[in-house]
C-alpha cells in the first residue's frame, strides 16, 4: 500500500484534532505549571537545623527583644520575646523585616578606607586653632558614642557632636513653685558682664521688672555665653518677686549652652517663691538632664490616667512599642494633630489642629496665651479647648508629650539614672550641639550613620564646614543619606550584622543595658566605625562592650532577664562572666528602680517665624516619620497597599486636583524634589503628608511650607 | 487530606479579630509575606497587582471632622465554610477545603491562572502571581524552609499558615499523640500583632479564646448575609465598623472610603 501525502497530512491533521479530546493536552498544561515551579528562577529555601537565637533590635531606640528562627546559623524569620519587661513580646513590622536588611540592593559594600583614613589624619595634622574635628554621632548615648566622645577628647579641638543637642542642664524640679505677678521679669543676659574661666555667670532677677501685665519673666539664654572655657551659665531664680498669680516664669533653656565646656546651665527652682495654683513654671527641660548626678529623665506611662500627645506617634513607634500598647488601657489618649495619623485613628479623642500650632495649644491650657488667641492659631473652637483644660484638671494624673518637649501632674515624668560606665571614661569630650560651632569651622567631619537616628539637614552642617577643602567622611550603609555630600563613603554593618548596645528608650524608667547580638557576618570591606574614629584619634581599641558589663555588674544592681527561658535573676548572684555570656545570648540588664524624683510641669517654647517667602507656599508640611533601612519587604505596606506612605511619596487630599499616582515636584524655600502622590482623604486641604526619607528631611521640616507641582 | 476511613476530631481553625484593637501597623502583613515567602513586590506592583495575603484596610465613616471615626480591618481569605466560592468556579480543583482544619486550601501546582476564583471571591482575598518570584540577591537565603515559593502565573492566598500547622503535626506525632487530633499552633499574623487584636484557635473548642469571642456581643463576620459561614470573626463595639461589615465591600454601599 502506498501512502500518499495527502494521506499523510490526512492523518497528522486528524492526530491533532483528536488528541485534543484526550487528557494528555491538558495534563500537558498543569504540569507546565509543576515544572515551572522548578524554573532556575525560583528560588529554593534552605535547609538545615531549626533553632532559635536571640538579640535585641538596634533599628531604633526602643531596642525590643528578638527570637530570630535560624536554619544553621542564618535567621529566617524574627519575632518578640515573650514575657519581656519592657518589649511585651512586640515587635515592630520594620523590626519583623531586620534580618533582610543585610541584602539591600541599595547596600554600600566597599569604600576608599585608607584614602578616608590618611585624608582624616591630614585633616587633623592642618586643623587651625580657630578649627574643630567633629564627630557627628547620630544615635547617642551608646557604648560606641563614648569611645567617639573619648577620641574627641583626645584630639586637639576635637568635638562631639549630636543632632538633638541635650543641653546639660541641671534643675531641681522637686520644689519648683511657679512665682506669680502681674509682672514680668526680663533679662538679657547678652550684655551680662564675661566671667574669668570656671566661673559661672549668674543672673540676679531680683531688680528685673517689666511692668506691664499679662507679661512674662523671659529669661533668654540662648544668648548666655561664658566666653572663658569651663564656665557654664546660671540662673539664680531663688530672689524673682513675681507676686501675683497667672504670671509665667519662661527659662528656655534649650537653648542654654555651655559651648566651650563640660559644665552645666543651673536653674535653681527649689527657692523660688511659692505663688498661687494656677500657675505654671515654663521651662522647656524636654532634654533635660542632669549630668551631675547621672540622670535623665524618662516617662512613665503607667502613672498616667490622661495623656495629651501633640502630634506624637504615640501608638506608631514612639518609645517602646510594646510597653506603650501594655500601659494604653490605662490611659485615656488625647491626640492632637493636623492630619488623622495611625495615633489620631486610634485616640480616645482627636483634636484636628493646624500643623506647628502645638505651641499655641500648649500656651492656651496653660493660660499664659488666652483662648481666643490659641484657638486662632489652633483652628480649634474656644469651647473645645476649655474642654480639654477642664479634662486634664480632672482627670489626673497628666502628661503631655510634645515631639521635643514634656509636661506633666503627678509622677509620669521622672528622672533615671544613666547606665553605668568605668570611671575612666569619664574623662570624655562634652556633647555639644552643632548650632554652638561658628560657620566655617569644622576641617574634618565623620559622621556615623551606621544605626538610624535623627537627621540634621545638609544645610545646616555645610555651612559649618570651613570654606577651603574640608574633610567629610559618612560611615554608612548606603549613599542615601549623608552619603549623597561626603567625600568618603565608608560601609559599615547593618543591623544583626554589628554588636552594640541601645540605651534605654524614653519610656523606660530604669536604666538598661542590651546588647544587638550579631546574627550574620558583616562583608570584608565594612568598617567599624568606633575602630575607625578611635584609630584616627590614636586611642587604643578595646572590647568596651565588655568593659562596660563590668562595670554594670561592679554595681550588683539591677536584674539580668534572659531571653531563652524568659526570667529574671538578680545581678548580685551572677558571675562577671556569666552576666557577659547571658548579654550576648539574649539578655537585657535593667536597674533597681531608682527613688526617682518627679519632674514638675515642662512647657513648650514659643514656634520660630516664617520668612515671608515661606508663607507664600500653599501647603503645610506634615512629616511622617517611617523608619529606614527598610526591607524590601515593606512594600507590602506602600507599594502593594495604601498602609503607609512609601519612600519619596507625598499625601495630598482627593481635592488636590492631582491624581494618585502622579509624579510630582514638592518645592520648599530650600529646594526641591521629586516625588510621587497619593490621595488621602485623610489629609485635610492645605496639608501635605511627606514621608521623612533623607532627601526630603534635606528641604523640610514639620510645620515648613510647601508647594506640590505636577512634574 | 484525610481518608474517610480516619475516625478524626475535626477542627474548625478560625479567628477573631478585634478591630477596635487594631492600630494599623502592618505587622501582620509583613509577618506573613516573611513566613509564606511571598516575595518583595515587582517594580510594575501596586496595590492591585501586589500580593499580600492580609491586607489591613484604613476604613472610615465618611464623616467630616469632628465626626470622622476611622478603624483598621485587617482582610485575609475568610476560609468559607459553606458553598465557598472559589472551590465551586475552580476548573482544576487546586481550591479544596480541608475537612480536617476547615481550612480552604490552594494548590498552585493545579492552578492554571484562570483567574475565576479572583473574580468569585466576594473578600478580594484572593491574589494572582503577575511576575516570577525575586528577592533581591542574598536575600533568598532568608526564605522560610517550611513553604516553597510559588510560580508565576498562579494564585495563592491565606492558608492560615499551612507551614506552621504541618510543623505542630509532626511535633505532635514526635510526642506520640495521634495525628487524628487537632493540634495547637498560631498563624504568624495572629504571632506578630503588637496589641493582640488577632486570635487564632478553633472555634469548635469552645474553651477556645477565638470560639469564646466569636460568640460575644459586638462580632461579626463580613458579608454573612451571602451564607458562606466565614471562620474569621471581627469584633468592635462601634456600629459604623459593623456596618461596612455587611456592605457588598468596604465603601462600596455608602459615603465612607475605604485605603489599603
Amino acid at each position: 500500500m502506498k501512502t500518499t501525502r495527502r494521506e499523510i497530512m490526512m492523518f497528522a491533521g486528524g492526530s491533532a484534532v483528536g488528541v485534543l479530546f484526550t487528557p494528555a493536552p491538558w495534563r500537558l498544561i498543569t504540569d507546565t505549571a509543576l515544572w515551572s515551579e522548578n524554573w532556575p528562577g525560583i528560588p529554593v529555601p534552605a535547609r538545615g537545623e531549626i533553632r532559635a537565637r536571640y538579640t535585641n533590635c538596634s533599628l531604633c531606640p526602643a531596642g525590643c527583644a528578638v527570637r530570630a528562627r535560624c536554619v544553621g546559623d542564618q535567621p529566617v524569620a524574627l519575632a518578640g520575646v515573650a514575657g519581656h519587661p519592657l518589649s511585651h513580646g512586640a515587635l515592630c513590622p520594620f523590626g519583623l523585616a531586620g534580618h533582610h536588611l543585610p541584602y539591600l540592593p541599595s547596600r554600600v559594600k566597599q569604600g576608599p578606607v585608607k584614602e578616608a583614613a590618611a585624608a582624616v589624619a591630614d585633616g587633623i595634622a592642618k586643623c587651625g586653632p580657630a578649627e574643630y574635628i567633629v564627630t557627628l554621632d547620630l544615635r547617642p548615648a551608646r557604648t560606641a558614642s563614648w569611645t567617639y566622645r573619648r577620641a574627641m577628647a583626645a584630639i586637639k579641638n576635637g568635638r562631639y557632636v549630636t543632632p538633638s543637642y541635650d543641653p546639660p542642664v541641671a534643675v531641681d524640679f522637686a520644689k519648683a513653685r511657679t512665682p506669680s505677678s502681674d509682672r514680668s521679669a526680663a533679662v538679657d543676659l547678652a550684655k551680662a558682664p564675661t566671667h574669668p574661666s570656671d566661673a559661672w555667670m549668674a543672673a540676679d532677677l531680683t531688680r528685673a521688672r517689666t511692668p506691664s501685665s499679662d507679661a512674662w519673666m523671659a529669661v533668654d539664654l540662648t544668648r548666655a555665653r561664658t566666653p572663658s572655657s569651663d564656665g557654664s551659665a546660671a540662673v539664680h531664680l531663688a530672689k524673682a518677686p513675681t507676686p501675683s498669680s497667672n504670671a509665667w516664669m519662661a527659662a528656655d533653656l534649650t537653648k542654654a549652652r555651655t559651648p566651650s565646656s563640660d559644665r552645666s546651665a543651673a536653674v535653681d527652682l527649689a527657692k523660688a517663691p511659692a505663688h498661687s495654683s494656677d500657675a505654671w513654671v515654663a521651662v522647656d527641660l524636654a532634654r533635660a538632664r542632669t549630668p551631675s548626678s547621672d540622670a535623665s529623665v524618662a516617662v512613665d506611662l503607667t502613672k498616667a490616667r490622661t495623656v495629651l500627645s501633640l502630634g506624637v506617634a504615640l501608638l506608631d513607634g514612639w518609645g517602646t512599642p510594646g510597653n506603650v500598647i501594655a500601659a494604653r488601657p490605662g490611659f485615656r489618649l488625647i491626640q492632637a494633630e493636623a492630619v488623622e495619623s495611625r495615633t489620631a485613628s486610634m485616640a480616645d479623642w482627636w483634636l484636628r489642629i493646624r500643623p506647628g500650632s502645638e505651641d499655641a495649644l500648649a500656651q492656651g491650657l496653660a493660660g499664659t496665651l488666652t483662648r481666643a488667641a490659641a484657638a486662632e492659631a489652633t483652628g480649634l473652637a474656644e469651647s473645645e479647648i476649655a474642654a480639654l483644660a477642664a479634662e486634664l484638671k480632672d482627670n489626673g494624673p497628666v502628661l503631655v508629650l510634645g515631639s521635643s518637649r514634656l509636661e506633666s501632674t503627678g509622677r509620669t515624668i521622672v528622672t533615671r539614672r544613666e547606665t553605668p560606665v568605668p570611671a575612666e571614661w569619664r574623662k570624655a569630650a562634652p556633647v555639644t550641639g552643632l548650632a554652638s560651632l561658628p560657620d566655617g569651622s569644622i576641617r574634618v567631619l565623620i559622621i556615623d550613620e551606621s544605626t538610624p537616628g535623627a537627621y540634621l539637614p545638609w544645610k545646616a552642617i555645610e555651612k559649618k564646614l570651613v570654606a577651603d577643602n574640608p574633610v567629610v567622611v559618612a560611615l554608612a550603609w548606603s549613599r542615601e543619606g549623608y552619603g549623597r555630600h561626603a567625600q568618603y563613603v565608608l560601609p559599615v554593618g547593618v543591623y544583626p550584622e554589628v554588636a552594640g548596645d541601645i540605651p534605654p528608650a524614653i519610656d523606660s524608667v530604669a536604666a538598661t543595658f542590651r546588647i544587638s547580638t550579631p546574627l550574620v557576618a558583616a562583608p570584608g570591606g565594612c568598617v567599624k566605625p568606633e575602630e575607625f574614629i578611635a584609630g584616627a584619634a590614636g586611642l587604643p581599641l578595646t572590647d568596651t562592650l565588655h568593659e562596660r558589663a563590668d562595670a554594670i555588674h561592679k554595681t550588683g544592681r539591677g536584674t539580668l532577664f534572659t531571653y531563652a527561658d524568659a526570667k529574671s535573676a538578680a545581678l548580685k548572684d551572677i558571675s562577671a562572666e556569666d552576666f557577659w555570656k547571658a548579654l550576648n545570648a539574649g539578655g537585657c540588664w535593667i536597674d533597681t528602680p531608682d527613688d526617682k524624683a518627679a519632674v514638675a510641669r515642662l512647657a513648650p517654647t514659643v514656634a520660630q517665624p516664617r520668612s515671608s517667602e515661606e508663607s507664600e507656599l500653599p501647603l503645610a508640611v506634615v512629616l511622617s516619620q517611617e523608619l529606614t533601612p527598610a526591607s524590601p519587604i515593606l512594600s507590602k505596606l506602600y507599594q502593594e497597599s495604601n498602609l503607609r506612605l512609601g519612600p519619596n511619596r507625598v499625601a495630598l487630599p482627593p481635592s488636590s486636583g492631582l491624581e494618585d499616582g502622579t509624579q510630582a515636584t514638592l518645592q520648599t524655600v530650600l529646594g526641591k524634589c521629586a516625588v510621587q502622590v497619593t490621595l488621602d482623604a485623610g489629609v485635610p486641604a492645605g496639608l501635605v503628608r511627606v514621608s521623612a526619607s533623607p532627601a526630603i528631611l534635606d528641604l523640610c521640616a514639620d510645620g515648613a511650607r510647601a508647594k506640590v507641582v505636577r512634574a | 487530606m484525610i481518608s474517610a476511613n480516619k475516625q478524626i476530631r475535626a477542627a474548625r481553625y478560625g479567628m477573631t479579630i478585634d478591630v477596635d484593637r487594631c492600630n494599623g501597623c502592618g505587622a501582620c502583613m509583613v509577618a506573613c509575606s516573611i513566613e509564606n515567602n511571598v516575595p518583595p513586590a515587582h517594580e510594575g506592583a501596586t496595590d492591585r497587582k501586589g500580593l499580600t495575603w492580609i491586607r489591613v484596610y484604613k476604613v472610615d465613616n465618611g464623616e467630616e471632622y469632628p465626626n470622622r471615626r476611622t478603624a483598621f480591618v485587617p482582610v485575609m481569605c475568610q476560609h468559607c465554610g459553606h458553598d465557598t466560592p472559589c472551590v465551586h468556579v475552580c476548573p482544576q480543583q487546586a481550591v479544596d477545603v480541608d475537612p480536617a482544619t476547615g481550612v480552604v486550601g490552594e494548590m498552585p501546582q493545579r492552578c492554571l491562572g484562570c483567574r475565576y476564583c479572583v473574580a468569585a471571591c466576594p473578600y478580594h482575598a484572593r491574589y494572582f502571581n503577575w511576575w516570577d518570584p525575586a528577592w533581591p540577591a542574598g536575600m533568598e537565603k532568608t526564605l522560610n524552609p517550611g513553604v516553597t515559593p510559588r510560580m508565576r502565573g498562579v494564585v495563592e492566598k491565606c492558608n492560615l499558615c499551612h507551614g506552621r500547622w504541618h510543623a505542630a503535626k509532626e511535633l505532635a506525632a514526635a510526642a506520640g499523640k495521634p495525628d487524628t487530633e487537632p493540634v495547637d499552633y498560631v498563624p504568624a499574623c495572629a504571632e506578630a500583632c503588637p496589641t493582640g487584636a488577632i486570635q487564632f484557635g478553633d472555634l469548635n473548642d469552645h474553651a477556645s479564646l477565638p470560639a469564646k469571642a466569636a460568640a460575644e456581643p459586638g462580632s461579626f463576620r463580613l458579608l454573612e448575609k451571602l451564607g458562606t459561614e466565614p471562620k474569621i470573626y471581627y469584633r468592635s463595639k462601634k456600629d459604623w465598623v459593623r456596618g461596612i461589615a455587611a456592605a457588598p465591600r468596604p465603601g462600596a454601599a455608602g459615603k465612607e472610603t475605604v485605603r489599603g
